[in-house]
């Protein structure tokens, strides 16, 4: 070997070791052309939303200029097959609007409880066997899950209706209102000294139990005795889609409960603070701005999901009334799209088959400008958390 | 507050906390629990002798001396039944108007429903339908028809401050004291003999085409359809999404086109899975034209838009994941950028890349919304390759929900569609299980 380092000329070494002027701008401009090459496909993504945007826009342009906005936002008169067609989509806004908030409601408190349980309660070995039951929620199919709202969920709720619901509201009523309790009479307690202050809690805590005790016997007592007409209604989709948007919040709250760094927690503790005191005055008002963010995240899931909301919400356009009752059916914006479609693709260049697109459209906007804020909310968290 | 209520109100938060788990848990239990059970029942279940009769005449399956044999001792205990019902034919032609016009109705009805449950009466031709061809072929269906015949149901209205209640009332006193009144304890006692049940797996049912709209045979070209639109959109999104995630983790730094690019995937993977449908609509079919109409080629595209975030994403993560000294040691060996990305970091990355691919196939085959305007239709047969350029196909997420709303007889054939849900979530949960295996095996590696 060393022979033969010792035999190189200086050519051989120009040839083999430096790269001739040649070779060197060979290589240079094969590198850009490979780096315009990986630019462009790495734009597919970016070239996708602009076509996205491009060919919804253009075909729900046309609608706009048929029938202009004011009806499409104002009135809730949905009649787009009649032969002098309305086209009023106030009642499918609203409906899309009842079922997300009410997936919310079901999706948010569960879904940040659960990361907190999960980043800073469970042992590490209990986190190994939830963490896979959280994937399990997420893969299952949409389709999957309005099979389940429309052929069990809803012949139950059809059946048992009050009964279920009563049985669902003690579930969750009952642990808090305990909790609550405690808080409430230990604050009161907290005001009197010496000897009074036992006394002023027992009693306190007694009275407030009897109070919440005859409040949720009343609710059990009024929910027994609803009729639930039609098990398809918001309150099935609602569940249902709370149930498949929880591992979206989980997921993305847990990572910003984790980045909170361990000096917080440490200072927190070595203040003296328990573990609850130190999860919900020092974690979670750092992590606010990322819980904020799944629970964007968590909305835009329950909003553009199809197959649920078109299986179990009844697809009547119709607003509730009262506003917030959830027993009636209801109508969303995606499963209008889905199941008008069908019956408009072939008169394409109708009315009918453009104000879906207006529809894909609000749909696009909402998602779109909801990501955005979403993204802005982590990126300044990030920043805040990193210097 | 006191350190008493403090501890307790910390020991609250966690059982609070516990129980939100617990709750996640239960969800995925009884979501699964009906799908697993009721979709066993799609495999396995007990056959009628009509079933056995069905399987010998359309698909050649199946004993055919036993098969006869058991037809022969079916139609010796049916035999009574005819002849009863006979009986009661003579006895209206004998009764008189009004005795004919009393029983007229009920009689036709009863008539019906007996020759759903036993199939055709004898001497009768052969129906065009399949359906009508064979009586129940399922003993589970053949039990529910069976009460339908011994019992009527009526609704009470007697009170009128509440919703009508559902009364049953024996059929058989619509019939008292005419010739045919024994016939239903007879049906009652005897529908065993009639059927003759046994238990069979039906393990064809992921391999049979289905017949007669789904009312008999299994879900192959739904399965088959499901396949080619996964892998299609496989096809087109990972050689773009390995490709953008490569640029992004070695390649870019922090401009503003990056960022860029950023929001972009995000906002890509925010778009509505039914915008996707229309955008696949309006663009592959009516602007591209790439088919006359839907396709599983179009539908595959479509696909391939929505789980490109995830892809590229996914496989960033994996990238990334690759140890910087691996880096560090072949370009410090003198191997060029390009040269230690494709024989250095790819192949540490693989494992990471190949779950990604797994876990967006199971997302494409299961998404519903995208490829109902670009792809499924509800029957179909099974495509060969190149036919899934021009020709759409049905699917499994598409059928589940077609056949749970849209088809004529529902209850008839919920076991089949809880066979194609027990499917399609098999092949997902599989999927991921493959997924959650590999990452684990990568972590272990990782880390010594």
């Amino acid at each position: 070997m060393n022979d033969r380092i010792l035999e190189l000329t200086d050519k051989d070494i120009r040839n083999r070791l430096l790269m001739s002027k040649g070779t060197q701008r060979h290589r240079r401009l094969g590198a850009l052309a490979g780096n315009a090459v990986l630019i462009t496909i790495a734009s597919s993504s970016l070239v996708a939303l602009l076509f996205i945007f491009y060919f919804i826009i253009r075909d729900a342009i046309p609608f706009f200029q048929l029938e202009g906005i004011g009806e499409f936002l104002t009135s809730s008169r949905w009649y787009p097959s009649r032969e002098e067609a309305e086209f009023g989509a106030l009642a499918i806004f609203v409906g899309s609007a009842l079922v997300t908030v009410g997936a919310v409601i079901v999706a948010v408190p569960m879904g940040v409880l659960a990361a907190l349980c999960l980043s800073d309660i469970l042992p590490f070995s209990m986190r190994q066997v939830v963490k896979p039951v959280i994937e399990m929620l997420a893969a299952v199919p949409s389709v999957v899950y309005g099979f389940f709202a429309l052929v069990v969920f809803a012949p139950l709720l059809q059946e048992k209706g009050g009964g279920l619901l009563s049985v669902g509201a003690l579930i969750v009523l009952v642990p808090i209102s305990i909790v609550g309790i405690g808080v409430a009479s230990d604050l009161i307690g907290a005001r009197f000294r010496g000897g009074a202050r036992g006394i002023v809690r027992v009693t306190s805590a007694v009275i407030m139990t009897v109070i919440v005790a005859i409040a949720l016997f009343l609710l059990n007592r009024f929910l027994g005795d609803l009729k639930i007409v039609s098990g398809t209604n918001a309150l099935n989709a609602s569940i249902i889609l709370g149930i498949m948007a929880l591992p979206t919040v989980v997921s993305v709250s847990e990572d910003a409960i984790n980045a909170v760094g361990r000096e917080l927690r440490e200072g927190s503790y070595a203040l003296g603070a328990t573990r609850a005191e130190t999860l919900l005055r020092v974690i979670i008002p750092a992590a606010k701005s990322g819980i904020i963010a799944a629970v964007i995240l968590g909305v835009m899931r329950a909003i553009g999901e199809t197959m649920v909301v078109w299986m179990a919400s009844g697809n009547a356009a119709r607003i509730p009334q009262p506003i917030f009752n959830y027993l009636e059916p209801i109508r969303t914006l995606t499963a209008t799209i889905a199941g008008d479609m069908g019956e408009a693709d072939h008169v394409t260049g109708s009315g009918r088959y453009h104000v879906l697109f207006a529809m894909a459209f609000c749909l696009l906007v909402i998602a779109f400008v909801s990501n955005l804020i979403s993204e802005m909310i982590l990126r300044r968290s990030k920043r805040k958390l990193g210097g | 507050m006191e350190l008493k209520t403090r501890k307790m109100l910390d020991r609250s938060f966690t059982t609070i906390g516990i129980f939100a788990i617990l709750l996640m848990a239960v969800s995925l239990v009884i979501l699964l629990q009906p799908i697993i059970w009721r979709g066993a029942g799609a495999f396995i279940f007990r056959e009628t002798i009509e079933n056995r009769k069905l399987n010998l005449e359309i698909f050649g399956r199946g004993n055919r001396a036993n098969v006869e044999v058991q037809v022969t001792e079916a139609e010796a205990a049916r035999k009574p039944v005819y002849d009863m019902m006979a009986e009661f034919e003579r006895e209206m032609e004998e009764g008189g108007p009004s005795f004919r016009r009393q029983y007229r109705s009920e009689y036709s009805e009863l008539r019906d429903m007996i020759s759903e449950l036993l199939g055709p009466f004898p001497g009768e031709g052969d129906p065009v339908l399949i359906r009508d061809r064979y009586g129940h072929t399922r003993w589970d269906r053949a039990n529910v028809k069976l009460h339908r015949i011994l019992f009527v149901e009526e609704y009470d209205y007697s009170d009128p401050n509440r919703m009508g209640v559902k009364v049953e009332k024996p059929r058989a006193d619509l019939f008292e004291s005419t010739s045919i009144e024994p016939l239903f304890g007879y049906l009652e006692e005897n529908l065993e003999r009639m059927m003759l049940p046994s238990v069979t797996f039906y393990w064809r049912f992921l391999f049979d085409r289905s017949y007669d709209a789904h009312f008999f045979g299994g879900i192959w070209p739904e399965m088959l359809g499901t396949f080619y639109l996964a892998l299609g959109a496989m096809l087109f999104a990972v050689p773009l999404g390995i490709v953008t995630a490569m640029y992004l983790a070695e390649y870019a730094g922090e401009g503003r086109f990056v960022s860029l690019l950023r929001t972009c995937i995000s906002s890509l993977a925010g778009v509505p899975s039914i915008v996707f449908g229309l955008f696949g609509l309006a663009f592959f079919i009516n602007t591209m034209k790439i088919a006359n109409g839907k396709s599983v080629l179009a539908g595959s595209l479509t696909l391939a838009f929505l789980v490109l975030p995830t892809v590229i994403r996914a496989s960033e993560e994996a990238i990334l994941a690759v140890p910087r000294t691996y880096k560090e040691a072949s370009m410090s060996l003198g191997a060029g950028k390009w040269h230690t990305i494709i024989s250095v970091i790819l192949p540490a990355a693989l494992p990471g890349i190949l779950t990604s691919i797994i876990i967006s196939l199971g997302r494409a085959a299961g998404e519903t919304a995208p490829i109902i305007f670009t792809a499924a239709v509800s029957v179909g047969r099974p495509l060969a390759i190149w036919q899934t350029l021009s020709q759409p196909s049905p699917a499994l997420s598409w059928n589940i929900y077609n056949l749970a709303t849209e088809h004529e007889a529902v209850d008839e054939i919920r076991h089949v569609q809880y066979g194609m849900v027990l499917t399609l979530v098999a092949m997902v949960l599989l999927l991921n299980l493959a997924a959650i295996i590999i990452r684990a095996r990568i972590s272990r590696k990782l880390r010594g």
